[in-house]
């Protein structure tokens, strides 16, 4: 690529006026893992999203503000009217860091990576969903065939995890490349010295961002990101100035931040599923509705929010998160905090304490739930005070915290009677992970032949207002069944420097686009 | 004579090091939970999928067959690929090498000085109240867990008098409440053998004999008895290797570093199980070895222990 003219240059300088950064200007960036494998086709992590969403581009990019799917390195591209075949045209005169050329040998390459199963990709391969073999048309038009119509594809296909690589580069380095990453984004994948830092260093070529960039190159010479693994770290490095932006800074932390004239807090509410608590409505008692509905009643999700989230989570009324595409606000009328509600439909379910234990009991049954809890994302804390909430109602918890695989193991087998979990994405298909009945997450034991045959309809459903309605009818069936108590929506707390300007984040909220953020000097 | 010697010692190295990875695969087999499930579940596969990724990974065949495949690769020197990272282990564990080095490094370092003037002081003042207070001290690290000395450390050091960083690394700042909590632990044990050592040492003739020839006290302990104190402490480091690296893998916790520890935590919980075999493989290799040379060593020094073990 040819360096851009002068005068352009200064152009640009003078059109951005005085937030140009200073020339060799580099921030530090807070992660809060430190993933050891970081390829976007083989890892799941969303860390590792956060630096690599400027290392590669997307066939297409997903814009933030109006959720429309705006050109990447297609051009333009076409679905069929089955919605079986996508054909991409791309963009010509795109070239990777190597400077190998971007084609459409080099999208067969990829997606032949990714779906090999020798790759053993976590994440990549099954956000392809029915994906089913590709054509090369001509050198810069290909052809994806889908076994089956798959709405969320275009949103798949705007994430980092299908991000296009060198294919010179993957196949120099083998798996080496885990530590090498050449794609053709605004910056360049400098070095990663695992657990200790990562650095990206600005691509002065880039010239094909899509149009939801707000510059052509980025304006940051270097971006170091740097490790937080413990939460307490977080605001300290931030304000010592080791780190100019931080990721998931403690909710107790960001009042202190957000009164400092130094520091902001930016919020950004991540879409998907909702932080919500599984009942298991195949174990007794919760098969009975009114004993769901009065945990339902019974419990005060603001206090939840005031006093483990600070108030800076929404608190949540149904399964989806309010920022995700296809959200019913009708959802917010359905459980309003009603203990006295709760302690009538306890009774005329034929729970009350006889014994005077403080537990309600029924036919010498104590009515006593068990609590699984994974040890992150505050569920601990969160359980603690439903633990607290419900006592006073005479519902009895035994909580036990538990490791992710052993949560998956015991959830699977219905052997809880509660669990929460939350996941983030911004395609509400995300729903028939947990309510589908043959979903590997269908915690709350649901089979409900009307619901699968919404999700499903849904998930093949190309007419986003089609969509809509489904998932609405859904998210309402949900409530009606109470088959979860939604607690809060995802927030991702980020510190920032007040030096640092311009941090947007792209449509799943987590990963920044760093092409646009600018330094201020001082 | 020493050929034999060696050649027995190291068939027994073999042993333990076989028996440290059969435990750690018991260990992973009773673990509830199962790996592909959790490596894939939140990513929309379907449950063909997962049962295709379970039976990828080997996690279909019966416990024995996946046992032996997991001892055949080990033979080979193949230590695999993180089914969490889908990095090589062998290289993963590279990386995490040297901060738990450091840390074992400056923690014999902290051991063993604090072991010698402890145990020193209590013999050279033996019966006295110094005896009995250094006595103790050596007692409470013996018997003090590092993940609550650790803590009482924080407490103290950075939240009270705020001098030092509670948690991270970076510079030797960060290093010195780790190297001190782990060094406290080991310097129990060198204590009190230090303390028999010179206390038997101080009644030799040719310690009398140095004293008789006029030579200062100072000077009869730094060259007479410090120097046969020294055996005794650093065969206990050696002994206690093993001490040193579970310790560490509390210590990393406790003080939230990167390291070994750290790294076989994860694979534990994720069930990643290429990964601890490589850690516990690796862990038990460098305690065989670090015995086997200190064992070698004072062999070759003292033919009486030859005998002993022959």
């Amino acid at each position: 690529m040819k360096r851009p003219l002068p005068f352009l240059a200064l152009l640009s300088v003078l059109l951005i006026g005085c937030s140009a950064s200073p020339s060799g200007a580099r921030i530090v960036y807070g992660l809060t893992l430190a993933p050891s494998g970081i390829d976007p086709h083989v890892n799941a992590s969303s860390e590792l999203g956060i630096p690599l969403t400027s290392v590669y581009d997307t066939l297409v990019y997903q814009d933030p503000e109006t959720g429309d799917f705006v050109p990447g390195l297609a051009e333009r591209w076409e679905v069929s009217d089955d919605g079986l075949a996508y054909t991409f045209y791309l963009r010509r005169g795109v070239t990777f860091h190597d400077g190998t050329s971007f084609n459409a040998e080099a999208v067969r390459f990829n997606l032949a990576r990714i779906t090999s199963p020798d790759l053993a990709s976590q994440k990549a391969r099954f956000m392809l969903g029915p994906y089913e073999r590709m054509e090369v048309v001509d050198e810069y038009t290909v052809r994806i065939h889908l076994s089956e119509p798959f709405a969320p594809f275009l949103d798949a296909l705007s994430q980092v995890y299908l991000g296009m690589a060198s294919p010179t580069a993957v196949e120099q380095w083998g798996d080496a490349y885990q530590l090498i990453q050449v794609g053709t984004g605004p910056f360049i994948f400098a070095e990663y010295v695992p657990g200790d830092h990562l650095l990206l260093r600005r691509n002065p070529d880039y010239a094909w961002g899509p149009p939801a960039y707000q510059h052509e190159t980025a304006q940051l010479e270097e971006v170091e990101f740097r490790f937080f693994t413990d939460p307490a770290t977080r605001s300290p490095a931030l304000e010592t100035g080791e780190a100019d932006v931080m990721g998931e800074v403690p909710p107790q932390d960001s009042a202190r931040l957000e009164g400092s004239a130094d520091f902001r807090v930016e919020a950004v509410p991540i879409p998907g599923v909702s932080l919500m608590v599984f009942m298991n409505t195949a174990r007794p008692p919760l098969d009975d509705i009114r004993v769901r509905q009065a945990l339902l009643y019974g419990t005060d999700r603001q206090a939840i929010i005031s006093t483990v989230f600070r108030d800076t989570s929404p608190v949540a009324y149904g399964p989806l998160a309010a920022v995700t595409f296809g959200y019913e606000p009708a959802v917010q009328e359905t459980y309003p905090y009603d203990p006295v509600q709760a302690a009538a439909l306890l009774d005329e379910a034929g729970w009350s304490d006889t014994d005077d234990d403080g537990i309600r009991d029924q036919d010498g049954e104590s009515l006593a739930l068990e609590l699984y809890l994974m040890g992150w994302g505050y569920m601990p804390e969160v359980g603690q005070l439903l633990a607290a909430q419900w006592a006073e109602l005479g519902v009895g918890v035994e909580a036990r915290v538990v490791s992710y695989p052993e949560a998956l193991e015991v959830a699977g087998e219905g052997r809880h009677h509660l669990i929460p979990f939350n996941l983030s994405g911004s395609d509400p298909d995300i729903l028939r992970k947990f309510f589908h009945s043959q979903a590997g997450f269908n915690w709350a034991r649901v089979d409900d032949a009307e619901m699968d045959a919404w999700l499903e309809t849904a998930a093949g459903a190309s007419e986003r207002s089609k969509r809509a309605g489904l998932y609405s009818q859904v998210q309402l069936r949900v409530m009606d069944q109470a088959l979860v108590i939604p607690i809060r929506d995802y927030v991702n707390l980020n510190g920032v420097s007040n030096r640092v300007q311009g941090l947007r984040f792209d449509a799943q909220g987590w990963f920044p686009w760093l092409i646009d953020v600018t330094l201020e000097t001082r | 004579m020493i050929a034999r010697y060696a050649g027995r010692r190291l068939a027994q190295a073999v042993f333990v090091l076989w028996l440290a990875a059969t435990l750690a695969f018991v260990a992973m087999q009773l673990t509830p939970g199962d790996p592909a499930q959790a490596l894939l579940a939140a990513s929309g596969a379907t449950p063909e999928e997962v049962a295709e990724r379970r039976a990828q990974l080997g996690l279909d065949d019966p416990p024995l067959v996946q046992y032996a495949r997991y001892l055949l690769d080990l033979v080979q020197g193949d230590l695999g690929k993180s089914w969490l990272h889908g990095r090589a282990v062998g290289q993963m564990i590279l990386e995490q090498l040297p901060p738990t080095a450091e840390l074992a490094i400056a923690a014999t370092a902290v051991g063993v000085l604090l072991g010698l003037a402890l145990g020193v002081l209590a013999a050279l003042r033996r019966g006295t109240w110094l005896d009995t207070v250094a006595t103790m001290v050596a007692v409470l690290g013996l018997s003090t867990p590092t993940y609550w000395s650790g803590i009482l450390a924080i407490l103290l050091f950075s939240l009270r008098l705020g001098r030092l960083p509670a948690t991270g690394e970076g510079d030797l700042r960060h290093l010195v409440l780790p190297a001190l909590v782990l060094g406290f632990a080991l310097s129990g044990s060198i204590a009190r053998l230090v303390r028999a050592r010179v206390v038997e040492v101080m009644g030799e003739p040719f310690v009398l004999a140095a004293r008789a020839r006029g030579l200062s006290s100072s000077r009869v302990i730094l060259v007479h008895v410090l120097r046969s104190a020294l055996a005794p402490a650093l065969a206990v480091v050696a002994l206690q290797f093993g001490f040193l690296l579970g310790g560490a893998v509390v210590t990393e916790s406790v003080f939230a570093r990167r390291g070994l520890g750290k790294l076989a935590l994860e694979a534990i919980t994720w069930r990643d199980l290429p990964v601890v075999r490589g850690v516990v493989v690796l862990g038990a290799l460098a305690y065989v070895l670090v015995n086997l040379a200190a064992d070698l060593a004072q062999a070759w020094l003292d033919p009486r222990l030859r005998e002993g073990v022959s």
